[in-house]
């Protein structure tokens, strides 16, 4: 996946974690919302009523960027720091598993 | 050995105070839980190698002396970052720590600095993916240094406004106008007020004079009213508000944007505050406070608030409020005598109050308008995590229901992830609105104020 709305450019060494399945590069010390925010990507979280959202509040407090990250459902994407390999799976719900259309 | 003073919230409130603490070499815990102290104000990019020179050059300077200053007290500050305070009692909170495990932390002294969160506005269409806060946007900017997607419009009310347009224009995003809800003639008027911080005012208008250079429009008294799209947002429609925040539904325009920031004002968190069983009071824009006096102390005396928990006044304050809550523990500690700790405290109080002024014009011409509860539909989901809609609520209010108990016992407003932070402000004013009464209640916080896994009480009392 590309970072396409980085206000600056990446410094060297990036790590690298998984968007759905697919690779991406990351700073160290930057969010998973960050990643998600850089690539484009803003259909988040699904709930537990199957509604789709994106990042609203963008501080831990809406819990609307809540996604799958190494396989944990429910993580907030805005207040997890990025680490090598992780694995990161948006619209994912354990309760509502309705496909996303 | 005493316990150390305790600071919940590493923002301006949190560091401020520690470092008045720090200066006389009183140690402190200070607990937040983002990665990088700083609160939403002054965290700065995440990541590093980042010219900050698009947030504009005094915010940087601003945001670097804090963090020097604070790295020259870091011996004295037992930082602890990734960690969330849950719950309170009147000797020790419970902390969920980096690894996620539940602590309980001691202390003799307590700065609660929490600060706030902003006030959600539901109209049709709010909960589209590329609607966002206001403040979040601007932390996606400052924090997470990435542009948002597309065109962006921002409205609101407020100085963050103008602010937040600048620094997205200067990080290279596109925004394609920015929609004062208040009529300009009630900005003029609080000239003199907003005189009283000249430098924000000279900033204000430096502000307007860039956005008019390169051509983003400010419209004044013009508001949101309603968001499209299919999946995602890509328009969004603005019309003039009257004086009560009415929408003129025939002069409706429309905007094809990809992104919309959405800023109405700000609640402060008072989750903590309230399981302490502190008091509290009702401010003019009727969210919930808690109470302090000018030593910045709850009326549990050793239990101090700081920042914007105890209204909204901004970072600026929030440092000067947070230093006044150290003093006070100072005194309380006998490391300072009290003519020493008056002197210290009038002295902060003094700057204090040429913010307060300039923050009461600030408020007088941001006063919401009643009307505007009015933009959701029937169908408009008010409370996203339970998806309860207006249709629900306004028939609970039909119904008789009094106060925020009963319009949570009666629909399910503010059950779910968020615990009603993000709907709490629309089901108060509609409250207050049909009931006639101040006082409607407010979210009654249980522990733990955020969801917390099983797993986090795995070691909690098994050292004994």
């Amino acid at each position: 996946m590309e970072r396409t709305l980085d206000i600056q450019p990446l410094a060297a060494d990036p790590i690298t974690l998984h968007i759905n399945g697919s690779p991406v590069n990351a700073a160290p010390g930057e969010t998973v919302l960050s990643v998600l925010n850089a690539v484009g990507l803003r259909q988040l979280a699904r709930n537990d009523h199957g509604q789709v959202s994106g990042a609203f509040c963008g501080m831990g407090v809406c819990h609307c960027c809540l996604v799958a990250i190494d396989g944990r459902a429910k993580r907030r994407a805005c207040q997890t720091v990025v680490r090598p390999g992780m694995r990161v799976e948006t619209l994912v719900n354990p309760i509502c598993s309705e496909v996303p259309a | 050995m005493s316990m150390r003073p305790v600071i919940v919230g590493g923002g301006s409130a949190g560091m401020a105070a520690a470092i008045e603490l720090a200066n006389e070499g009183v140690g402190s815990v200070l607990i937040d839980e983002a990665s990088r102290p700083g609160g939403v104000v002054f965290r700065g990019p995440l990541r590093g190698g980042v010219d900050v020179g698009y947030l504009g050059a005094r915010y940087s300077k601003a945001l670097g002396k804090l963090h020097a200053d604070f790295a020259t007290c870091a011996r004295h500050i037992d930082l602890r970052l990734n960690s969330r305070v849950v719950g309170a009692d009147n000797q020790s909170l419970m902390m969920l720590d980096e690894q996620e495990q539940l602590q309980p932390v001691g202390y003799e002294q307590l700065v609660l600095a929490a600060g706030c969160h902003e006030r959600n506005v539901p109209f049709p269409g709010w909960t589209l993916p590329g609607v966002m806060l206001l403040g979040g946007l601007q932390l996606q900017i400052k924090s997470n240094v990435v542009k948002p997607l597309g065109r962006t419009l921002i409205a609101g009310t407020g100085p963050l406004l103008p602010l937040v347009a600048c620094q997205l224009h200067a990080a290279g995003a596109k925004v394609t106008g920015v929609f004062e809800a208040c009529a300009f003639s009630r900005i003029a008027r609080e000239t003199l007020a907003l005189m009283n911080k000249p430098q924000l005012f000279l900033d204000g208008l430096s502000m307007l004079g860039y956005l008019k250079l390169h051509g983003i429009p400010m419209h004044y008294g013009w508001g949101v009213v309603a968001a499209r799209g299919e999946g995602e947002l890509s328009e969004v429609s603005v019309a003039p508000y009257d004086q009560a925040w009415q929408a003129d539904l025939k002069r409706v325009q429309r905007e094809s944007v990809q992104t919309l920031a959405v800023g109405y004002g700000f609640i402060p968190r008072t989750q903590l505050s309230q399981q302490l069983g502190l008091a509290h009071g009702y401010s003019a824009d009727g969210y919930l406070r808690a109470e302090c006096n000018a030593w910045q102390q709850s009326n549990v005396p050793h239990i101090h608030l700081a920042g914007d928990m105890a209204g909204i006044r901004g970072g600026e304050a929030a440092m000067l409020t947070g230093r006044i809550a150290a003093v006070s523990i100072l005194h309380q500690r006998g490391v300072l005598n009290a003519e020493q700790a008056i002197e210290r405290r009038e002295r902060y109080l003094g700057q204090l109050a040429g913010i307060g002024r300039f923050r009461s014009g600030v408020e007088r011409y941001t006063a919401r308008g009643p009307a505007q509860v009015e933009l959701p539909q029937a169908d408009t989901v008010i409370c996203r995590c339970e998806q309860v809609t207006r249709e629900a609520i306004d028939l609970a209010l039909q119904q008789g229901v009094q106060d925020m108990a009963g319009l949570k016992m009666r629909t399910r407003v503010s059950m779910g992830d968020c615990q009603g932070r993000m709907c709490v402000g629309y089901c108060s004013d509609r409250l207050r609105a049909a009931t006639g009464r101040a006082d409607v209640g407010w979210l009654r916080p249980r522990f733990p104020v955020d969801p917390v896994p099983f797993s986090a009480f795995k070691h909690l009392g098994t050292e004994a």
